[in-house]
């Protein structure tokens, strides 16, 4: 047997949740790709790196990430004053590029893996713009990445609901829009409510009537919820609530956490969706009702959309809110658009202000949960890049979570009554290494599915992320000591060093293939493309060696 | 006779739900037939499209200063153009998703100044987007949600021609009642007012030029004050402003290629119209244009670079100007020394200039006599696969590939010119 080429990750400290590995001093092998046992013979470690005082995590896993997509692309047409702050000059990154709160993609897959981080996961595709979705994530370097498709706004499924088609037929249409759109898992924002806006309406809270199809939010979730569950998908519907940004919508969001009675759901950016109305400006947290709820619930997962000063855009496909939000808007100008009777999507460039009463409270509100929420296995780090700040501040987001004095120092620093109507102050605790590896690793691959990622057992792909342990965790985050993806050193120092294409990862599930035959009609009677034309084919991503396809299936045969 | 029983032995092929590359509307439903490399739409599509698609292939060779070279020598000639240039432009950018992307990765190799044939009409909309922003719709909203299109001085009876059957006049929508009473307006001369068969536009005749006062005294007469208007034109708007306040989702169609040179001012003014509506009622507007891959040549450049065009990766860092990376402006300026042309969809020929050149694309009459260097390319959607972006920046299509005529993509020949830079 010719002897193998293993590359030694010599003695360092490993972090594995997947594993139950906290803190272990160890070596990890890697080899063609992946995480090996320790080779019988030696001979086979061609390099070996000693990483002695090292931290050593798989790469990270970003569940919640704008990076790919028309809502993003008009955020960066709309910003060039945001770019001009953050250009990449040549020869910094192997391609030219922009930041900062709207990065060209190239620029994004770069940070990221500076960062250490190895996968990407889009979570507001629409179907009908799932083939920009993916050309743009092609041309996102490195990480692997994924997206998660909208449904619940688009009339067909609306009036699938008003006619009372069986929940098959819904099942067959959720299955067949994965697969049409290349998706990892199914997204629904404002449920109906985007529908809803199309014909004027300005709010609808969970059991409010779409006025023109009957339907409500709750029916539009629990048809979702419910058929993803009976597909067998390992992601649970993900859920962008009513109510985005309503001072009082803690209640709409315990109220759809009661909806669902039990039904697996990830509940994302909850910060957005955890104000209440008490004080002299009628707005406060919720924090420690959302969080007690979402403890008292394991089919509940949540990420929080934690919020950072700065200047940043908001994107969301909800375009009902982002309309009402625009007039916050900073600088002033927007984007609002209803889309091809499938979704919607607003743009709203936002300043978040440190001094700010609400805006500071936000900030406290995102801490609050991250603090308050027991369980990180069902908690993932996310700052809804870039709706709360760009995903190049998560390292000083990790340093907030593991370094209290640092926490109360920055609480001192925001305006005084939002920090006084915060209990933050009073929260001890403080995030482990070996969290902060569940929330940003292990949590987020076992949500997903994704097998060999987020974890550095044998068999893994030899994503893997080296930090120098140093006590100021935030520049530990920012400059790993080396990153690998599948086995390959891609950064070190912190520098880009190699730039491979990462794989897209998406879900396949058998239907019905008859369903196509209803939706060749409705497309042929209503829609402005053909079905057969809106599906992104395999080629399409994996063509011309650009990229490469991985499809994960259902955890149980249906 | 063998030969010609293989003749009558059908030998063509059809090709159903074709996209159609010839303007930014990238119909989809177009039934084309090709036998032995003709192609001739059967079904569907507009004249525009029938003519571009029953286009004759002409073998045409690689030229080099107007000489037929093979492939290899005309691109190593390609190639050391460029490495002698110390400021090029890449001009035309007429090709697909593939084709940007090779263009954009050339061009940072070589430091170029990137424009698009259509650079100044797309830069109008940009402008609006980053000065004001802007509320917009999809075709399939137009179809089955409109209850009111205002054609602001868009003439759609060439270019985005299916636009009235396929959105404005369309044989069914989800919300039929809307479609039963939709009422379509054009804004602009009568003689460019919508001929398709069944649209029955109501039209505000005036100039081109008045069409951004007729925008204003619309929102002058929404806002309650005194239009600068009498008479007859005055009744004309205000029967208008009647349809606007009585619909539900009133849609305003803009053409930007069509708007000449203040066509922000006229964009915006619909704009802000627009965002007045929004406050009480629904509205939104959309913007036809995006010829030769234009849109897709913006949304490109934007998710590579952050910016739209017209950029320029001739310095340390990026650096976007619309007015200063103009291609006319820079051709006039005297502020490049070499240009690449590329033009897939349409032959467009590069502008007049004593400048080396390399064009890519369909043969003209004046590739034989230039410069420098000329590589035919194939057309996206005819000669081999590819993807564009769709006006609406929403939806991008698959385009096909029909016929097998072995002529190269603009992508392919990019990259190759790449490789020889060394
Ligand atoms: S309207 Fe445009 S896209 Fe449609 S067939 Fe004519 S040229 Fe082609
Ligand atoms: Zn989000």
């Amino acid at each position: 047997m010719a002897g193998r080429s293993i590359t030694e990750l010599r003695g360092g400290r490993v972090y594995d949740p997947a594993h139950g590995i906290d803190g272990v001093v160890q070596s990890i092998y890697l080899c063609d790709g992946q995480v090996v046992g320790a080779p019988s013979d030696p001979s086979d470690i061609k390099v070996s790196h000693d990483l002695s005082g090292c931290i050593v995590m798989a790469g990270g896993i970003d569940i919640h990430t704008h990076i790919g997509g028309g809502k993003v692309n008009l955020a960066r047409m709309m910003l060039p004053e945001d770019h001009r702050q953050d250009l990449v000059a040549r020869g910094r990154h192997p391609r030219m590029g922009s930041g900062h709160a709207a990065p060209s993609t190239l620029t994004v897959g770069y940070r990221y893996a500076e960062m250490g981080y190895t996968a990407c996961f889009e979570p507001a595709m629409l179907a009908a713009n799932a083939r920009q979705a993916h050309l743009e994530m092609g041309d996102t370097p490195i990480v692997d990445k994924g997206a998660y498709v909208l449904l619940g706004n688009d009339d067909l499924m609306l009036r699938m609901l008003a006619g009372k088609e069986p929940g098959v037929k819904v099942r067959d249409y959720i299955a067949w829009t994965l697969r049409a759109a290349q998706a990892m898992a199914i997204k629904v924002v404002n449920p109906g409510g985007i529908n809803a806006f199309k014909f004027n309406q300005r709010k609808l809270d969970l059991d409010e009537q779409n006025a023109y199809y009957g339907i409500t939010p709750r029916q539009v979730l629990l048809a979702l919820a419910d058929g993803i569950r009976e597909l067998g998908l390992p992601h649970p519907l993900h859920i962008h609530g009513c109510n985005l940004g309503v001072p009082g919508n803690l209640d709409t969001t315990l109220a759809t956490i009661a909806a669902l009675d039990g039904l697996p759901a990830h509940l994302t950016h909850v910060q957005f969706h955890s104000y209440g109305t008490e004080g002299d400006r009628k707005f406060s947290s919720g924090a420690a009702a959302v969080a007690e709820a979402v403890n008292r619930s394991p089919n509940i997962s949540m990420d929080v959309g934690q919020i950072l000063f700065g200047q940043t855009v908001t994107e969301s496909g909800d375009s009902m809110r982002q309309y009402a939000g625009s007039a916050f808007g900073s600088p002033k100008k927007s984007v609002l658009m209803d889309i091809e009777c499938d979704a919607g999507c607003g743009v709203v460039p936002f300043k978040y202000k440190d001094k700010n009463f609400v805006n500071a409270l936000q900030w406290a509100i995102g801490l609050e949960l991250f603090l308050l929420v027991s369980d990180p296995w069902r908690l993932f780090l996310t700052t809804d890049h870039p709706n709360g700040a760009p995903f190049t501040t998560y390292p000083h987001l990790i340093r907030l979570l593991m370094d209290r004095s640092f926490r109360n120092d920055m609480l001192k620093t925001i305006n005084p009554d939002a920090a006084a109507a915060s209990t933050l102050a009073s929260i001890e605790r403080e995030y482990t290494l070996y969290e902060i590896a569940i929330m940003t690793r292990a949590g987020p691959a076992r949500s997903l599915g994704l097998g060999n990622l987020g974890h550095l057992g044998v068999g893994a792909r030899g994503d893997v992320a080296v930090y120098v342990d140093h006590p100021d965790r935030e520049r530990m985050f920012t400059t790993p000591r080396f990153v690998f993806k599948a086995g390959e050193m891609i950064v070190r120092d912190g520098r880009v060093i190699a730039s491979p294409t990462g794989a897209t990862h998406v879900m396949r599930v058998d239907y019905d293939t008859s369903i196509e035959r209803t939706l060749d009609a409705y497309f042929e009677r209503y829609m402005t493309v053909s079905r057969r034309n809106l599906a992104v084919a395999d080629g399409e991503i994996d063509g011309d060696g650009r990229g490469s396809l991985i499809a994960h299936g259902a955890r149980r045969s249906s | 006779m063998p030969e010609q029983l293989a003749e009558n032995s059908d030998p063509s092929t059809l090709h159903h739900a074709v996209a159609c590359p010839f303007c930014g509307l990238l119909c989809d439903d177009l039934v084309v037939a090709e036998t032995r490399g003709a192609l001739s739409v059967t079904d569907n599509g507009c004249a525009k499209a029938r003519i571009a698609y029953a286009r004759p292939v002409v073998a045409a060779s690689p030229l080099v200063n107007g000489k037929p070279a093979s492939l290899d020598d005309a691109l190593n000639a390609a190639a050391r153009q460029l490495k002698r240039s110390r400021q090029p432009l890449f001009g035309g950018f007429g090709t697909d998703i593939d084709g940007a992307r090779a263009a954009l990765a050339l061009a940072e190799r070589c430091g170029a100044i990137v424009d698009h044939l259509h650079g100044r009409a797309l830069a109008h909309n940009v402008r609006v987007l980053q000065t004001r922003g802007l509320a917009t719709t999809t075709l399939a909203e137009v179809r089955n949600r409109a209850d009111l299109v205002v054609l602001v001085g868009a003439d759609i009876n060439d270019d985005f021609h299916e636009f009235a059957r396929r959105c404005l006049r369309p044989s069914s929508a989800l919300a039929e009642e809307r479609l039963a009473t939709r009422r379509v307006f054009h804004l602009g001369p009568a003689r460019e007012a919508p001929r398709q068969p069944g649209v029955d536009a109501e039209s505000i005749a005036c100039s081109r030029e008045e069409v951004l006062d007729l925008v204003n005294a619309l929102r002058a007469l929404r806002l309650q004050r005194q239009p600068r208007l009498r008479g007859k034109r005055l009744q004309a708007v205000s029967n208008l402003a009647g349809a606007i306040a009585a619909s539900e989702y009133a849609v305003f169609v803009w053409t930007p290629g069509q708007l000449g040179e203040d066509g922000d001012l006229v964009i915006g003014a619909v704009c802000d119209l627009i965002a007045d509506i929004n406050r009480s009622k629904r509205a939104a507007g959309l913007a036809l244009g995006g010829n030769d891959g234009g849109q897709s040549a913006i949304a490109t450049a934007a998710w590579l670079t952050g910016y739209p065009l017209q950029l320029s990766y001739a310095g340390r860092t990026l650096e976007y100007d619309p007015l200063r990376y103009d291609t006319a402006r820079l051709l006039a300026a005297g502020a490049v020394d070499s240009l690449l042309w590329v033009s897939t969809f349409n032959p467009h020929p590069a502008p007049v200039t004593d400048l080396p050149q390399t064009v890519i694309g369909m043969p003209t009459a004046q590739a034989s006599s230039m410069r420098g260097v000329y590589l035919p390319a194939g057309t996206p959607g005819l000669d081999h696969r590819g993807q564009l972006i769709r006006t609406d920046g929403v939806v991008a299509l698959p385009l096909p590939q029909l016929r097998d005529v072995a002529l190269p993509s603009a992508a392919f020949l990019l990259h190759e010119i790449a490789k020889r830079m060394g």
